[in-house]
């Protein structure tokens, strides 16, 4: 029964194709989890949510963008799964900045799975559950069958657009407004671009926002970063 | 060498080849490690291994000795003889003498007679529908290769194609990765300079775009390099 549950998400997902804002359904069809988000992470294709059921889902993927450590991440360093049934009382691993943030959402149950094409990591799907739950090994064979499924068609369109035309589209959570925020710390900084970046990510921390919210107040203009007298100061209006 | 030496000795050398698979390593010494197997166990004279080019010709790309009439035998052999045919075929090509071999091999059967050779098998270097070259063994005797000799031949020749295919693979990895990454970074350098552009000129983002191409079409510059220039300071819009 598992095998035609894993067929049918499989199908699914190939209909799907050309949507990428969908490839967290065939997660869902086929494990009884409340939500799912789909990332590309690291050098390869950025790091940036693709696809997500819901806002929790969303977030617990941000979080780990913004920080760069948790279960996605751990995924793709080790290429296997990782499996956290009891995230809240009884977690694996402690990430210094991630499990803390965590616990904030209605997550009792966390499982990453890395999306990985030959030896090329591109990312990872996070499945969450609200409740405590467990997946037994026939359900972690079935996640980590989909998960290659969609690596698979995530490389696929990666490689389409390598080469095309510059396009001012992008995906849905995508996070191209913290380039472009970045791209105005350097000139209001006047210094590197792996500099400006940490500038921002360390505003972000450091006023409990995330990166995104931050880039946006860049972008709009309503914060400008300039160099005080006691170093970077961040000025309002 | 007695048969428990032979095994162990065979099994040493398939232990070997399987650690190569895992780590970095070296497809030329791979073949090598092979060829020179055949000879210290299957009783090869010689042996050598042939893989075909981007154009299907075969080349010499390892054997048993350098010499240049032994390697000169084998590309004979390539052109129109057991290398070729094997390949062609996908199948193994006994010769169990090297004088009954038809005309069209007129050249490779002197040159090999010349050296002292008898008989040859050529065994291919296949995985399923795909031949990538064969693996030759010339011995002084004439005859066929005994049964455990022959298996062990092919096995050889398995794992070399296993090897030299999963390397290839692992080059062609490499190079994706290599464009993924500069990809990406060129996206993420365009969107980084349509926010410089929007800081120093105080307007929009969408604005600030249509200005650096504009500069890009204008100067025939690729649009991913003039956004480079601008985030790192060399390249000043006026």
């Amino acid at each position: 029964m598992a095998d035609e549950r894993l067929g049918e998400a499989l199908a699914a997902l190939d209909n799907s194709v050309g949507e990428p804002s969908r490839f967290h359904e065939p997660f869902l069809r086929m494990l009884p989890l409340t939500g799912a988000a789909v990332s590309t992470i690291g050098p390869l294709l950025g790091s940036e949510t693709i696809a997500a059921s819901d806002s929790v889902a969303l977030r617990i993927d941000e979080l780990q963008i913004d920080l760069g450590e948790g279960p996605c991440w751990d995924a793709m360093a080790t290429s296997r799964p990782i499996l956290e049934p009891d995230i809240r009382d009884n977690p694996r691993t402690n990430w210094p900045a991630f499990s803390a943030a965590v616990m904030d959402q209605p997550v009792g149950s966390l499982f990453a799975f890395p999306l990985i094409v030959g030896n090329l990591k591109i990312g990872a799907v996070d499945l969450y559950s609200s409740e405590r739950a467990d997946l037994n090994p026939t359900q972690i064979h079935n996640a980590t069958a989909m998960a290659s499924a969609v690596s698979r068609h995530v490389l696929r369109r990666a490689l389409h657009e390598i080469g095309g035309e510059y396009e001012n589209s992008g995906t849905t959570y995508s996070r191209r407004i913290v380039h472009q925020a970045t791209g105005m710390l350097i000139a209001q900084l006047r210094v590197p671009s792996d500099d400006a970046a940490l500038i921002l990510q360390g505003q972000a921390f450091a006023t409990d926002r995330t990166m995104m919210d931050v880039a946006q107040a860049v972008v709009d203009r309503r914060i400008t970063f300039v160099h005080g007298s006691e170093g970077i100061e961040v000025e309002r209006g | 060498m007695d048969e428990f030496t032979r095994q162990e000795k065979l099994l040493n050398t398939f232990s070997t080849l399987a650690d190569t698979l895992v780590a970095d390593y070296d497809v030329i010494e791979l073949l090598q490690t092979l060829v020179d197997s055949c000879h210290e166990l299957l009783g090869a004279a010689e042996a050598g291994i042939l893989l075909a080019d981007s154009s299907g010709n075969l080349d010499v790309m390892a054997s048993t000795s350098e010499a240049s009439r032994l390697v000169e035998t084998m590309q004979l052999g390539a052109e129109a003889g057991p290398g070729i045919e094997s390949f062609t075929t996908g199948k193994i090509v006994a010769v169990p003498d090297i004088e009954d071999v038809p005309e069209a091999w007129s050249q490779f059967r002197d040159s090999a007679l010349d050296l002292g050779f008898r008989s040859v098998h050529a065994f291919p270097l296949r995985l399923r529908e795909k031949t990538i070259g064969t693996l030759n063994l010339l011995r002084q005797t004439t005859g066929d290769l005994q049964a455990q000799d022959a298996a062990a031949a092919k096995a050889f020749a398995d794992v070399a194609t296993i090897g030299i295919l999963h390397e290839r693979t692992m080059r062609e990895l490499d190079t994706l990765a290599d464009q993924l990454q500069t990809a990406l970074n060129r996206r993420i350098a365009i969107e980084q300079a349509k926010g410089f552009i929007a800081h120093t000129r105080g307007i929009a983002v969408e604005d600030a775009f249509s200005i650096i191409r504009q500069y890009s079409r204008n100067n025939n510059i690729p649009l991913s390099q003039v956004a480079a220039r601008i985030v790192d300071f060399t390249l000043e819009l006026d």
